[in-house]
């Protein structure tokens, strides 16, 4: 297990997540992407603390964790609204903007 | 006091008087105040010229005295100061003699003006003596160059001086317009002069080519100032001023600044042969020319406006022949009789209220003395022996002898005829004949005009005899000859007098009045330049107004359309899918990665 | 580099899981599949010597945030549950992109200059909570304040307008209730 390999790891966990949110038409499905790359980013995080020593890198993975959970919350809330509105949660109902 | 400090104190009276008029209005605004204080400057000038001329007399060598006035470089680029040698002297001394006169005469006759208005002439007159005076006694041609604007300013001013009157306003601008048109030649012949030699001086040697541009150029400057053929046109506009203002501007000394440049300029003139070969055709056509105008005007002041190019054309000949003392001699003595006829004018229109010729007519019994005035400079002007005029006429014809085949030659004899045939007329028609309906109550002014008129007199009649003096003082060879040239141009202008008797004595009119007339009104050279005037204006205003409607318009269209379409295909871009937001985020990343790898 | 069968084992289930977090054509398994995701994450953490980042992803993700995902998906849910049915328009261009991006980030990884690794000393949670509590005080007491808002803000955003008197006319013409779910 070397730094390198973890930033690997987190890049391939980060495109995959880009993947998801590029792809998925569901709000919520996309909401799990973006959860998945805010982990690679975590991970990267805590790589660099265990390789690179110090605590400081894991105070922000702390705090990323947190900011994760605030975005889930009003992510989901925009999704009820979605779906009160429109009954469904696809996005493309969303698209206001278009009209 | 030294030369230099009377050429100053000559030079700046004037200046203190017009800036204390300016500025401190109450002088101004009262009239009589303005008036002494003008002439006290120009007898302040007239007694520093007539110092100089003693210290002269006695001996004094020419003066030169300059200070830096634009510094470059450590050395100076532009200096102003004064030089006094023989032709500034005499031409300092002509100026303040004659607007003495005028300033004098222009106290009895600017009377009835309002206390304002009277004012405003005496510190518009401080203010041209002054201009005048700065080109006198300028150094260079740059400062010459400022004098020469200045004059050209007040003339304007004077021109328009009843500036209620429309037709005076619109001279006022037709002179300004035409002088101006003309002063582009000085500004840019300066510049060539300044680029290729670097410097404004009048004796720096460039090379043939350049000194033909420069001189050239500062021709259309001359041919502008003295109202020489094409350029004339505004000066016999120019009587909308008053007439002492005419005398003293546009006869006397202002429009002669013209040749004066040429005699000043006269190393650079000597380089350019070609330059000199043109003005000397422009100076004889436009003695002709403007001598056969004279004679069909019914206005006074017409008469000896048109008399006037006709004069300026026989000095610009007589320059372009090379002889420039005869053209500065000329210049001279034309300026005491041509200002000595128009203050005799200015006597009769101010006796009869009117300029028209035939408003007048038996003058002789009631203005005895203003008649003598007017016969004087006319014989003078016609060249009767004897007479100034006789002289300085005869040099320049003299001077002209086997020039480009004798053909100005012929031409300013002819000219010489013309000029006694239409003086005879104007003579003749005012002051002898029937009293016209304006002229019984006419009489004679008060001593304020009738004295300068005789001082004018004098030098009329007798400035010729100082040829000799005049030459020695600006070291150019002078000697009388009786030849067959100052016999041709007696008997030319004996003819001249004797054929306005016989036409003129009985009422008769001039042969081919009609066909000047014609050409008098229909006034060709003016309809050219109005309408050249207008192609110009009006064909740069159409190409501009098509640049602003179609390419800067049409450019402003386009923006607003590219805007317009732009954003109707970038709308495209907008999907309001937030996939596809998220994917040009993706986007926007990996260009920033590869911009951060590949740099 | 030497073979880390804990490491690989790790890293092959993550991103096999993420992979169907992705694909899976039902959200709830899709929610399901994140889970595992974070719980192989949590192992990475202890891995790599971050026992109480590990903790804190098992209570915090896993725990807390997927259940208020699997939440979120059962309130919204379509009962057919299927997302994929619709969305190959995306799928060619995702691809390529989410490709490149990896590739991209491969490569600069593989030529950075080699890090050497020098694992420190384990972080005790002593020594976390020193830096949070101390060092990064104020960013913590922000970060606080920002989920009071986050909490706020979704509270205001849920709330039923209707429920408010007057308000109803805001959004007269819109399908605003859950009846017309098929």
């Amino acid at each position: 297990m070397t730094l390198t390999s973890c930033i690997l790891l987190a890049s391939a966990v980060m495109a995959i997540g880009v993947y998801g949110v590029v792809t998925r038409r569901q709000a919520v499905a996309m909401l799990l992407s973006v959860e998945l790359m805010a982990n690679s980013a975590n991970i990267v995080f805590a790589s660099f603390a265990h390789f690179r020593g110090g605590p400081s890198a894991q105070v922000f993975v702390l705090f990323a964790l947190a900011l994760t959970v605030a975005e889930v919350a009003i992510g989901l809330a925009l999704v009820m609204l979605l779906y009160r509105r429109h009954g469904d949660t696809s996005l493309a109902l969303a698209s206001e903007a278009r009209r | 006091m030294s030369p230099v400090t009377l050429a100053l104190v000559a030079t700046l009276a004037p200046a203190v008087a017009a800036v204390l008029l300016l500025v401190v209005s109450p002088l101004r605004h009262r009239g009589a105040p303005a008036a002494w204080l003008t002439l006290a400057a120009t007898v302040t000038s007239l007694g520093a010229a007539i110092a100089l001329l003693v210290a002269r007399l006695g001996g004094a060598p020419d003066a030169r005295a300059t200070t830096s006035w634009i510094e470059q470089a450590g050395r100076p680029l532009a200096e102003v100061g004064v030089l006094i040698d023989g032709v500034s002297l005499v031409m300092l001394l002509i100026v303040c003699l004659v607007a003495l006169c005028v300033q004098l005469f222009s106290v009895a006759y600017m009377h009835d003006e309002p206390p304002k208005a009277f004012g405003r002439y005496f510190a518009l007159h401080a203010l041209f003596l002054f201009s005048m005076n700065v080109v006198v006694v300028s150094p260079n041609l740059l400062q010459l160059f400022f004098g020469w604007e200045l004059v050209g300013l007040s003339s304007y001013l004077l021109i328009g001086f009843y500036f209620a009157r429309p037709s005076a306003a619109q001279a006022a601008v037709k002179a300004f317009w035409m002088t101006k048109l003309a002063d582009m030649g000085f500004l840019f012949g300066l510049l060539v002069l300044f680029v290729s030699t670097g410097s404004f001086e009048w004796t720096s040697a460039p090379s043939a080519a350049v000194a033909t541009w420069v001189t050239g150029l500062l021709f259309v400057a001359v041919v502008g100032k003295s109202a020489q053929f094409p350029l004339h046109v505004w000066l016999p506009d120019a009587m909308e001023g008053p007439t002492p203002v005419s005398a003293l501007l546009h006869a006397a000394t202002m429009v002669a600044a013209g040749v004066f440049l040429v005699v000043r300029a006269d190393p650079l003139f000597a380089l350019a042969p070609g330059t000199r070969e043109v003005m000397l055709w422009v100076g004889s056509v436009t003695a002709v020319f403007a001598a056969g105008l004279a004679l069909v005007q019914r206005d006074l002041k017409k008469v000896l406006a048109f008399s006037t190019c006709s004069q300026l054309g026989y000095m610009v000949a007589a320059l372009g022949a090379g002889q420039a003392f005869a053209g500065f001699f000329h210049l001279g003595t034309h300026a005491f009789f041509k200002a000595l006829l128009f203050l005799a004018a200015g006597s009769v229109i101010h006796a009869v209220h009117s300029n028209a010729i035939d408003d007048m007519g038996g003058l002789r019994k009631k203005l005895p003395l203003t008649t003598g005035a007017f016969v004087i400079g006319a014989l003078s002007l016609a060249g009767v022996p004897g007479f100034a005029g006789f002289f300085s006429k005869d040099l320049v014809l003299s001077s002209l002898e086997g020039k480009a085949s004798w053909v100005p030659w012929a031409m300013l004899l002819f000219a010489a005829f013309l000029t006694a045939f239409y003086m005879g007329r104007v003579v003749i028609k005012v002051f002898w004949g029937e009293p016209g309906a304006r002229a019984e109550h006419a009489h004679e002014g008060n001593l304020a005009m009738t004295g300068p008129l005789v001082v004018l007199a004098v030098p009329s009649l007798a400035s010729g005899v100082l040829g000799g003096w005049l030459a020695t003082q600006t070291s150019a060879e002078y000697h009388l000859h009786l030849g067959l040239t100052p016999v041709l141009a007696t008997v030319m202008s004996l003819a001249g007098l004797g054929a306005a008797v016989v036409v003129f004595g009985r009422g008769g009119k001039a042969p081919l009045t009609a066909v000047l007339e014609r050409l008098d009104t229909f006034s060709l050279v003016d309809r050219a330049w109005a309408g050249g005037y207008r192609l110009g204006l009006l064909g740069v205003s159409a190409l501009a107004g098509w640049v602003d409607r179609y390419l800067i318009d049409g450019l402003m269209n386009f923006a607003g359309w590219a805007a317009l379409e732009g954003g109707t295909s970038a709308r495209r871009l907008q999907t309001g899918l937030v996939r596809d937001y998220a994917l040009m985020v993706v986007v926007g990343v990996l260009a920033l990665v590869l911009i951060g790898v590949l740099r | 580099m030497t073979f880390d069968p804990g490491f690989t084992a790790v890293a092959l289930v993550m991103i096999v899981s993420a992979l169907f977090v992705v694909r899976a054509r039902h959200l709830i398994h899709a929610a399901l599949w994140l889970g595992v995701t974070l719980l192989a994450t949590a192992v990475l953490y202890a891995q790599l010597n971050a026992p109480f980042l590990a903790g804190v992803q098992v209570l915090t993700y896993v725990g807390g945030l997927l259940t208020l995902m699997i939440f979120g998906v059962m309130v919204t849910r379509r009962h057919e549950g299927l997302d994929a049915a619709a969305e190959s328009d995306g799928k060619d261009r995702g691809f390529i992109f989410a490709t490149a991006l990896f590739v991209i980030l491969a490569v600069v990884t593989w030529t950075s200059a080699p890090v050497i690794a020098s694992p420190a000393k384990v972080a005790t949670t002593a020594e976390l909570a020193r830096a949070l509590l101390d060092e990064y005080l104020i960013a913590f007491e922000a970060l606080s304040l920002l989920l009071l808002a986050a909490i706020v803000g979704a509270v205001v955003l849920v709330r039923r307008r209707d429920a408010v008197p007057g308000a109803a006319a805001d959004t007269p013409a819109l399908p605003a209730t859950p009846e017309v779910n098929p």
